[in-house]
């Protein structure tokens, strides 16, 4: 079985179309990303279509497609066109941009904005759970914004978590990797499987991908504020169908975190999808009123302790 | 017998046929199946051929040329394809057992005998209107029944496609029976997948068929359910039944089952064949067009 054969990277220094080559950035199952940069030696981040369980490249630089896997490639080559094309659609400054689309190698690549900074996964490591209620509200509402910019285009993200949302330098969120488990979707033959990443994909996307919806990214959404706060991700959806030991964020943080922004996350990870905010809108209601009731309090909590602070000293 | 029978089964504009349908009669007895292959679970297909295979197996076995208990052999027919179904998993090792809904249907003496599970449905049509419909088991029925929400609000409600029974799948099935109903001259007895209900209202569905043959209401029927499908039309499959205690004006199409031997069975089932993904393969060409297309988007939107 091909499926789990990894693929070689383009070299440093390949030229690629107009861009060169830097450093792999990441790989994952469907694709490769590279740090490259452009003429004008912009750094851009390069997506490269190539599904590890179809095609393989071990010693050129053209992969290598069985005929037996040609329809399946084609298939999912397809799903990276419906990608490219919606976020083609989408201009939005937390989500993540494309610049260029193009073929080259016998497959097809997507150029998007490199962005500086670093992602929530490495940051919340960074942190050590000393993350603070602001900063969980204020990233999450302007990344939901984003978000819901997705969900207009009739695009799922499908793969939200940590360490797909970027924190950019000026500490704003931009959503990256899409499309990742979409692929999967509705393809024939031997093919792309899903892919999940255990602890963010919801119930939906292991049992019943026809029930896909905004909840499901909630749910990722959900897991990822979770994670946000106590710096590991919940337990799989898959899981917790079996025997539910998630333990209730309300009832981890008590104390730490208001009771409305826990009931709020807790709100997302519900196992039906019935139960969760429907719409990025109905959450980002919640993130925000709970956040002007917060505010107030908070505002003065720290205005007062900076008073104590000068008379003390 | 006298009847004349309609089917078809249509693809949509999903990648797979999942639905499966099959009729079957010998002198005395008729059987109608239709399954519905859940999507979202890998192989529905298969699960739903399995379904339909296995009745109607069953069913030629048994009905030489009468069945001696309809409702027992639609209760064991159901219960044995559920455990095919998994068996199939098992032997092929599949993480978790493929699912169908499957709306089954036995006319003898006049009388029509009917089980479900799932949301694929079957209608008695007499004089224009609804004798006896199924009840899906499906989340949103249950909340009409609850008065939470209207018929109208279930077509677009997020669950729609949610069943709680089905053959396949881990849990035993929950299956209805009908009551024993006698049919008339000129009933009409409608099965068919939730692609076809899902895109119209009931009058519609009614008024089509009982104004016309069967032969040519259910080509218009598939039509009209398929264009109100739009781009993500599901599919859809449909046997209509036209029962004839006289002999009608329409001979040719009728079926008279009183000259057959008593130990033979005409069988009409959609293979895997007929069926098989029409997905067009991409060509050069439409990765030029669609890189060009992405490409014209891009300078359209950024700033």
């Amino acid at each position: 079985m091909p499926s789990q054969q990894s693929n070689q990277p383009l070299p440093p220094g390949f030229r690629l179309d107009r861009y060169r080559i830097e450093r792999q950035l990441s790989l994952g199952g469907f694709s490769i990303v590279y740090l490259a940069y452009d003429e004008e030696e912009t750094p851009v981040a390069i997506k490269e279509y190539l599904p590890n369980s179809l095609a393989l490249r071990s010693a050129g630089i053209v992969p290598v497609v069985s005929e037996e896997h040609r329809n399946a490639f084609r298939h999912g080559m397809k799903c990276f066109f419906e990608e490219g094309r919606s976020l083609a659609h989408l201009s939005h400054p937390n989500v993540v941009r494309v610049l260029n689309f193009f073929r080259a190698n016998e497959t097809v690549y997507m150029v998007m904005q490199y962005e500086r900074g670093r992602t929530l996964h490495e940051h919340i490591r960074k942190c050590k759970g000393a993350i603070g209620e602001s900063f969980v509200r204020n990233v999450f509402s302007r990344l939901l914004n984003g978000l819901r910019e997705v969900h207009t285009q009739k695009l799922l993200h499908l793969d939200i978590k940590p360490a797909n949302i970027y924190l950019r330098t000026d500490g704003s969120p931009v959503l990256l990797d899409f499309g990742a488990a979409r692929q999967a979707l509705s393809s024939d033959g031997p093919s792309l499987k899903p892919m999940y990443t255990p602890g963010f994909a919801a119930p939906e996307q292991y049992e019943a991908p026809d029930q896909l919806g905004p909840w499901t990214d909630i749910y990722a959404v959900g897991a990822s504020i979770y994670t946000t706060m106590g710096g590991a991700a919940p337990p799989a959806a898959s899981a917790r169908l079996v025997k539910d030991e998630l333990v209730p964020a309300a009832k981890c943080w008590a104390g730490k975190y208001s009771k409305q922004l826990l009931d709020t996350v807790d709100w997302c990870m519900q196992l039906d999808y019935l139960e969760r905010p429907l719409s990025v809108f109905a959450l980002q209601k919640a993130l925000a009123e709970g956040g002007a009731a917060q505010h107030a309090p908070s505002w003065v909590d720290t205005l007062s302790r900076r008073l104590r602070g000068l008379i003390g000293k | 017998m006298k009847f004349t029978i309609f089917h078809e089964s249509r693809i949509g504009k999903r990648n797979d046929n999942e639905d499966r349908l099959a009729y079957c009669y010998s002198r005395d007895a008729l059987l109608m199946v239709v399954a519905d292959g859940m999507g979202g679970h890998l192989h529905g297909e298969v699960a739903s051929q399995i379904a339909v295979q296995h009745l109607t197996d069953a069913f030629q076995r048994e009905s030489l040329p009468r069945l001696p208990d309809p409702f027992l052999f639609l209760s064991w027919g159901f219960t044995e394809a559920h455990h095919a179904i998994a068996d199939y998993a098992a032997a092929h090792g599949l993480a978790e057992a493929p699912r169908t809904t499957c709306v089954a249907c036995v006319v003898q003496e006049s009388i029509a005998y009917w089980a479900h599970a799932g949301d694929s449905r079957l209608y008695v049509i007499r004089d224009g209107r609804v004798l006896a419909r199924t009840r899906d088991h499906s989340s949103v029925q249950a909340m009409i029944d609850q008065g939470r929400i209207t018929a109208d609000e279930a077509r677009r409600h997020p669950a729609r496609n949610r069943v709680y029974s089905c053959l396949g799948g881990d849990h035993a099935p929950q299956i209805d029976f009908s009551r024993k109903t006698t049919l008339a001259a000129g009933d009409i007895i409608v099965l068919c997948s939730d692609g076809v209900w899902g895109a119209l209202d009931e009058g519609t569905l009614v008024t089509t068929l009982a104004n016309a043959n069967v032969m040519t209401g259910v080509p218009r029927l598939l039509d009209e359910a398929e264009a109100r499908g739009g781009e993500t039309c599901d599919n859809l499959s449909l046997i209509a039944l036209n029962w004839e205690e006289n002999y009608g004006d329409d001979t040719t199409s009728m079926i008279e089952t009183r000259t057959m031997p008593l130990d033979t069975h005409t069988t009409l089932m959609e293979g895997f064949e007929s069926s098989r993904p029409r997905d067009r393969e991409l060509t050069e060409d439409d990765i030029e067009r669609a890189i060009e297309e992405i490409r014209g988007a891009i300078q359209k939107y950024s700033r």
